[in-house]
């Protein structure tokens, strides 16, 4: 397999989309969501179904897709049997996948969060962009507020811009982008020898630091028309956004990808993401930004 | 006397009063001449204790920190608390996922910038016992404890000289601020097990019980236990008055846990600080909580403990200085080099590597805290002790300049 392309490619434009089917009853709100987004981004759509392929099944593809309007001119469906998440990830690469497309739940149960669940094996682990959908419908999704990570990492100025990009796509109105401030030991150190003002002076300035941080970042990207806002939350990397974004009702959480691949360890000692992924707060967009 | 008398309430109340308004005044004062808060501290107890005060008029010293009787008595009760609060707040601050996420440089940094200062420091007291003071049957034990007092960090210290030099956001700072919180974690574990293993020396059953029971405790902690804060803080922070509630809980879940771990022959101080990480790693503990338990312990408990310090030995009669240059140069230089060294393996450059390595040379108040607990227990004479402060002093106002300079 040559992933020496791969590796180059940019973030965005999303060029291929893929959508897993499951033929669940979320199957077809799901394909719809793959289907607007393909139409908006001008981009191609890959179907992709674990399982073995018969004429039933193709039969019931169908049916979804003429639901939706579309022949098979318009789409590519992909059969294959297998280990559902290392099939799914590996078709991904085969493919050239941009963007992956998948339903999932907000929240699973304690023993499925730690064993991990098909959705958010693929998101630990893909090397493309994966967008998870909690609550899909036939309608398309009204992308209005996005929220994403403005966190100091060499891949956050690629999915700042991808997140841009996508708003601009589905025409959202506001993008908010997001910093956690988090430091160890920064609360203990002021607590032991910083006068209010000193201590007031301190936050200020790491608040400070990450909006020019940002705002070099925002500078870059084609902002269009959307209405581009800055904020610090407090927290934990990962829950504070996480709970920022429920509180504020957005439609899509945009975040880097995880900077390694994620396991078991990180569930018991919370990643960022884990967070996330424990308790989606809205549709997200994980960005594999591949460099 | 099984209770305090009138007069003893009196001298208790007042010499606590009076030390904690002298403490924050010396603080202050040091601050001006960027001296670290606990040097002002210490100093105020030097002042007053057996080393000037107690030789000019040893009765008035005694009647501000008393020697003998109920007050006494009670005086090491609330420095014995204010350890356990302030090992409670130490776990707090560790952040495994901040530790876990950094990568191979923090990775090497953490482990070298651990081991290297730890073997060396045994190895300083098993191939060159006449240099230290110890009875020939706890060796290993006096040895144990070298190497950790050689390995520990201060990762308060450390992150204000981060903060001051605007490197926190660095690589450079990353990796210091995620080998702090690995030295801090292993070196309290290690101190705990070492404490623990005073008086079972050479018995394979206890030591391998002790070993067992430090990692079933903290397997619980900070997976089960864990969980469990995390699940019911929201609860705590709706249902109780705030932010009352949560400091309560707080506390009583530190010394529950220092009195579990005390009467399972672990040392208090292990459960206080393993009770801090599983408390401090709630995604629901607001910082405005985090920052009122640590401004309650540091500053009303943190102080009469460090003045409490100058009470213990005499500073200038145990002074020795072959000692002092001993503890101070093999902490600096395998400190400096252990943590170097992993810098560089990772993939630092020279200089960079050496601003790793000075900026985990801060001991601060955590290589305090390590030695007051040795002596309490009868580990390490008052010679030494006086040796481990200086040299945690020193460390910590060194660093910054020194950290500076190889990154400018």
């Amino acid at each position: 397999m040559d992933l020496s392309k791969l590796k180059k490619r940019p973030a965005y434009p999303f060029e291929t989309i893929a959508v897993a089917v499951s033929f669940s009853p979320r199957c077809l709100p799901v394909l719809a969501q793959a289907k607007y987004l393909s139409d908006v981004l001008n981009a191609s759509l890959l179907l992709i179904h674990i399982g073995e392929k018969s004429s039933e099944k193709e039969r019931q593809l169908d049916d979804l897709m003429s639901k939706l309007g579309m022949d098979d001119s318009h789409y590519r469906v992909i059969w294959m049997e297998g280990e559902p998440v290392e099939t799914i990830l590996k078709l991904c690469k085969l493919n050239m996948v941009d963007l992956l497309v998948l339903g999932a739940l907000e929240k699973e149960n304690v023993l499925k969060f730690y064993l991990g669940s098909i959705a958010r094996n693929i998101s630990r682990r893909a090397k493309c962009s994966v967008l998870l959908l909690t609550n899909p419908t036939e309608q398309p999704i009204r992308y209005r507020k996005i929220v994403v990570n403005g966190v100091e990492n060499p891949k956050t100025v690629h999915t700042i811009s991808t997140a841009f990009y996508f708003a601009k796509h589905v025409k959202a109105k506001d993008v908010t982008i997001v910093n956690e401030v988090n430091v160890p030991g920064l609360a203990m150190a002021i607590a032991d020898d910083s006068t209010a003002p000193e201590a007031k002076e301190i936050k200020k300035h790491f608040n400070e630091e990450v909006e020019e941080h940002i705002q070099s970042i925002v500078k870059q990207c084609d902002t269009a028309d959307i209405n581009v806002m800055n904020k610090s939350v407090k927290g934990k990397p990962g829950y504070a956004i996480s709970k920022y974004a429920k509180d504020r009702k957005a439609d899509v959480l945009v975040i880097n990808s995880p900077d390694t691949n994620l396991n078991l360890l990180d569930r018991i000692f919370t990643h960022d993401i884990e967070y996330i992924l424990a308790h989606l707060p809205c549709n997200l967009l994980i960005v594999h930004s591949r460099v | 006397m099984n209770k305090l008398g009138h007069s003893d309430i009196i001298i208790l109340l007042a010499s606590i009063g009076g030390l904690l308004i002298l403490a924050r005044i010396f603080a202050e004062l040091g601050k001006k001449i960027k001296m670290p808060i606990v040097m002002g501290e210490i100093l105020l107890g030097i002042i007053l204790g057996p080393t000037i005060l107690g030789a000019v008029s040893p009765e008035f010293s005694s009647w501000i920190f008393p020697k003998a009787g109920a007050s006494k008595i009670a005086m090491d009760g609330i420095t014995n608390l204010a350890v356990v609060m302030l090992l409670f707040v130490a776990g707090m601050e560790v952040q495994l996922q901040v530790m876990l996420k950094q990568g191979k440089t923090a990775v090497y940094t953490s482990i070298t910038s651990m081991i290297i200062p730890f073997v060396l420091g045994f190895a300083a007291v098993w191939f060159l016992p006449n240099f230290f003071t110890f009875t020939p049957d706890r060796k290993l034990v006096y040895a144990l404890f070298f190497g950790i007092a050689m390995a520990v960090s201060a990762l308060p210290v450390i992150t204000r000289i981060l903060m001051d030099l605007n490197l926190f956001k660095t690589k450079v700072g990353m990796i210091v601020i995620a080998a702090a919180i690995f030295d801090d974690l292993t070196g309290w574990i290690l101190f705990s097990f070492v404490l623990s293993l005073m008086g079972q020396e050479g018995e394979i059953t206890s030591i391998g019980f002790t070993v067992g029971m430090i990692f079933g405790f903290g397997l619980f902690m900070l997976i089960i236990g864990r969980y469990i804060i995390n699940s019911t803080l929201p609860w705590i922070q709706r249902k109780l008055s705030w932010p009352g509630g949560v400091l309560s809980i707080a506390l009583g879940l530190c010394f529950l846990g220092a009195a579990f771990t005390e009467y399972i022959g672990l040392h208090a101080i292990l459960g206080a600080f393993i009770v801090g990480i599983a408390f401090g790693d709630s995604v629901h503990l607001q910082e405005r909580e985090r920052e009122i338990i640590y401004q309650f312990v540091t500053n009303v408990f943190a102080p009469l403990f460090f003045v409490s310090i100058g009470f213990k030995v005499n500073f200038i009669e145990n002074f020795d200085l072959p000692l002092v240059l001993l503890v101070f140069f093999l902490a600096v230089g395998c400190k400096v080099f252990g943590a170097a060294l992993g810098g560089y393996m990772g993939g630092l450059t020279k200089r960079e590597s050496l601003a790793v390595g000075f900026g985990l040379n801060a001991r601060g108040a955590m290589e305090i805290i390590l030695g007051t607990l040795a002596l309490n227990a009868g580990l390490i004479d008052s010679k030494m002790f006086v040796a481990l402060v200086v040299m945690a002093l020193i460390t910590s106002m060194m660093s910054g300049p020194l950290v500076k300079r190889f990154i400018d």
